[in-house]
């Protein structure tokens, strides 16, 4: 026996447990009948049936935003289901509570680690479950297991060294490991090789194709085709909350889930303004900075220039380069024709650039404090005379861009952690709106809104434009950023893959230049 | 993709709770007179009112310029170090014969001085403002013995030291000396945008940097303020005592905090007024100068002074969790 299944049948209690709810490899393990979830009125999963079988790898794609974290926080107890019932070898079972899920040995490793950097990997490994004799902790004895595991797996890294001074895929591995210690029987991966090399993403799967040779069920969350195709037995496809589709992976091919990951019947919502295109407001050069390199492109008066690509392709980083927030390392910036050096975030609204950033939470607000002060804050000095501010016009100026985005609010003095995610997300627009800059940067502005939101955002884009403004519309969404854009570039790896004019190209091409096939 | 929590209800607008959290704290802070009114014949005499006044007002000095800090979630405890080390700079330039105005010129500087090099030490070298402040309130005391070989130096300027004793329009001139503060202070925290920035910054300062605030700057600020008005406490309290002494103003840093918080300013920053701490540190001056006409032992001062802050800011939560 090898010292990985040891140490996952090192409990015999729950090993007892475990056996009193087993089924055959290849028979249902679980079930999911109608599974929902509403957030409010958003239905962030609509009623969804998939059955997961004992001993596969089952894949699970779709687009950003199209329902697979809400999947994944019900699997594991993170949140409550809304309708629906869940069976667990046949038996109806709640997974209210992630104790449960992990009593039940259902596990998941996430994109994030979540682990303790400044401990070592052995005590990380062991957390939560150490070793000890006479209540003292056996810190050899779990160093040398925690080896010999790590050894088992070929994953080549030291079990004494602390966590923080590895690579992110190096902790992503060790997060992996210490999931298979536990004697798991459900485990889900939720996109893990983001942060992974290739020589990590092949020690990965080989760990994952050994853990299902024991019969445990793999989930594997992924937006790269060429690995679903290595891995998974099955795949299922969600779009826009919605279930459409298990298909096995020996009778499907990329284009046939391409197609089905793609919305095609929403488009009307994405109703872009006919607007005279107009002068070059701005122009980069071979601009480079911190993830990213080497991106040139203009946008123009009345022009929506969309930015696709995948999560940490790097267009996040060139709006915050651009923006002055990062230094830029390479690279010249055009503005009205004329080279100017950004080099700080007042330098670039001076200039009138505007930046709704991509988290809300973390960049976007000041959360406990009123909503007033959030819209206003980029423009206080024109609110005030001197240092004083002008009451009357700082009120006046939040109460009329509650008005004009109608944020649903009683007051302006309402704090803005209050507000829902759309709302919240009219309140960055609308610090910007009444500042008066002419190249927007909106970056991820749709995610967490609903369908009426996102059109209303889309009608303020038209407004903008129709001004004279020209916009940079950064988007993991694809229906999104291809039916908007003036001009479409692609992002993969922090470089400007290729570039198509409104609806030149097909959605499968667009998806296929991100992901790189 | 992020969970949002929906909450659909909004809570009571923020201006009318915190007009709220400061009439609690003037009913608590005038309930507590009646109180020692009623069971003592000494506390409505007009020295003992003097006396309490005089007592609070430097707390509450103190108190205001820590507001700033603790707004933009950072702390200051080097302020009572400074209020030691300014004395002993004011009575050693007098002592060197330095005209008076220079002397208090001079002083304040010192004050700015110090809280620039706290904004120099959280900003540029990227210290935890406890760590700073907290370098900064052991070594000024160490520079103030320096200067005085462990000793003290007297002040024998007659003007300076009687100023503490003089009253105008019946109310002592320490008094007059919170109002002096605390006018600029309020017009700056709740008038200026500048006083908008140190909530933005304390609320989330990536937001406030991506929307155009001068983070950096707002730190500084607030930490100079801070330092300056802990200088401007030093004169008062040289002119009171008419010595400057390093090791004097032990632990008002701590009781400027606590003046703060009761007065309902959060230290997890973006929560705070100007008057909220001036009650803060009368509510503190009057239990202590109760409690010394009641013959409690100063020992319990202490205690009641924990429990009050424990008992203050519970509720206070409870209130700011029943508004959500």
């Amino acid at each position: 026996m090898s010292s990985l299944e040891e140490l996952s049948h090192r409990h015999e209690d729950e090993a007892k447990l475990a056996e009193s709810e087993t089924v055959p490899r290849g028979a249902p393990i679980l079930e999911l009948r109608g599974l929902q979830k509403k957030y409010g009125l958003v239905e962030a999963l609509k009623p969804a049936t998939v059955t997961f079988l004992a001993g596969e790898i089952h894949a699970i794609v779709g687009e950003n935003g199209a329902g697979k974290s809400t999947l994944i926080k019900l699997l594991t107890g993170v949140i409550r289901r809304t309708a629906g019932e869940v069976f667990w070898c046949g038996k109806p079972v709640q997974l209210a509570t992630p104790t449960e899920a992990i009593k039940r040995g259902i596990n998941a490793v996430h994109q994030e680690v979540v682990l303790c950097a400044h401990l070592s990997v052995a005590a990380n490994m062991f957390l939560g479950d150490e070793m000890d004799r006479y209540g003292l902790m056996r810190k050899g004895a779990m160093e040398r297991a925690a080896q010999a595991v790590l050894d088992d797996l070929g994953f080549l890294l030291p079990a004494g060294a602390l966590l923080g001074s590895l690579t992110i895929g190096q902790q992503q591995l060790v997060a992996t490991a210490k999931a298979a210690m536990r004697g798991i029987r459900f485990l889900i991966f939720d996109e893990p090789t983001a942060y992974l090399t290739r020589q990590e993403s092949a020690q990965l799967f080989r760990l994952i194709r050994r853990l299902r040779d024991q019969g445990v069920t793999i989930v594997y969350i992924s937006h790269r085709m060429e690995e679903v195709f290595e891995l998974a037995d099955r795949v299922s496809v969600l779009r826009d909350g919605t279930h459409v589709g298990t298909r096995l992976i020996s009778e499907t091919n990329d284009n046939e889930l391409i197609a089905l990951m793609i919305n095609r019947t929403i488009e009307q919502i994405y109703h872009k303004e006919k607007v005279p295109i107009g002068k070059t407001i701005v122009e980069t050069k071979g601009l480079s900075g911190p993830g990213f390199e080497d991106v040139s492109l203009t946008v123009r008066s009345g022009e929506i220039v969309g930015l696709y690509g995948l999560i940490g392709a790097g267009r996040s980083e060139f709006a915050l380069g651009l923006y002055g927030r990062q230094p830029l390392s390479a690279g010249e910036v055009f503005w009205d024709g004329k080279k100017v050096d950004i080099r700080n975030e007042r330098d670039a609204m001076e200039l009138g650039i505007a930046l709704a950033p991509e988290s809300r939470r973390d960049q976007g607000l000041c959360l406990n404090l009123p909503i007033g002060l959030n819209i206003n804050l980029p423009i206080f000095k024109r609110l005030s005379s001197g240092l004083v501010i002008r009451k009357g016009d700082e009120a006046a100026n939040a109460d009329q861009q509650i008005r004009n985005l109608s944020i649903k609010t009683p007051s302006r003095r309402v704090l803005a952690s209050a507000m829902s995610g759309g709302n919240q997300q009219k309140i960055v627009i609308g610090k910007w709106l009444s500042h008066g800059a002419r190249l927007f940067i909106f970056d991820e502005p749709t995610v967490g809104v609903d369908v009426g939101t996102k059109a209303e955002i889309y009608r303020l884009f038209g407004e903008l434009l129709k001004k004279g403004a020209g916009i940079i519309l950064i988007s993991s969404y694809l229906p999104e950023v291809y039916e908007l854009s003036d001009r479409l570039h692609v992002f993969r790896g922090g470089r400007l893959v290729a570039s198509h004019d409104h609806r030149a190209a097909s959605h499968e091409d667009v998806l296929t230049q991100a992901i790189g096939i | 993709m992020s969970v949002e929590t929906t909450t659909e209800s909004a809570p009571a607008p923020k201006k009318g709770t915190n007009i709220l959290l400061g009439l609690t704290l003037l009913g608590l802070l005038l309930f507590l007179w009646l109180l020692l009114g009623l069971s003592t014949n000494a506390f409505w005499s007009p020295n003992n009112i003097s006396n309490l006044l005089r007592q609070g007002a430097m707390t509450a000095i103190l108190a205001v310029g820590q507001t700033f800090v603790i707004i933009t979630a950072g702390i200051d405890l080097s302020v009572g170090a400074i209020v030691g080390f300014t004395s002993v700079i004011v009575a050693w330039l007098l002592q060197a014969g330095v005209p008076l105005w220079a002397a208090i010129i001079l002083t304040l500087l010192m004050g700015v001085a110090i809280g620039a090099f706290h904004g120099f030490g959280i900003v540029r070298m990227g210290l935890p403002p406890f760590i700073i402040t907290l370098a900064t309130l052991t070594s000024l005391r160490g520079i103030g013995l320096l200067i005085t070989n462990g000793s003290t130096i007297s002040i024998n300027h007659e003007g300076f030291t009687n100023f503490s004793r003089t009253d105008f329009l019946g109310v002592p001139s320490l008094f007059w000396m919170v109002i002096l503060v605390a006018i600029p202070a309020f017009v700056f925290l709740h008038l200026s945008r500048w006083g908008r920035y140190l909530f933005a910054v304390g609320s989330n300062a990536e937001a406030a940097r991506l929307s155009g605030v001068n983070v950096n700057r707002t730190i500084y600020l607030a930490y100079i303020l801070s330092a300056t008005c802990a200088a401007f406490v030093g004169l008062l309290l040289a002119s009171r005592i008419g010595i400057g002494n390093a090791t004097q103003a032990e632990g008002w840093e701590l009781q400027a905090i606590a003046s703060s918080v009761i007065g309902g300013t959060s230290l997890f920053g973006a929560v705070g007024s100007v008057h909220g701490p001036l009650l803060g540190a009368f509510i503190l001056a009057t239990i202590n100068n109760g409690a010394n006409l009641l013959n409690v032992n100063s020992f319990w001062q202490r205690i009641i002074t924990g429990l009050l802050i424990i008992v203050i800011v519970y509720f206070d939560q409870l209130r700011r969790r029943g508004s959500r």
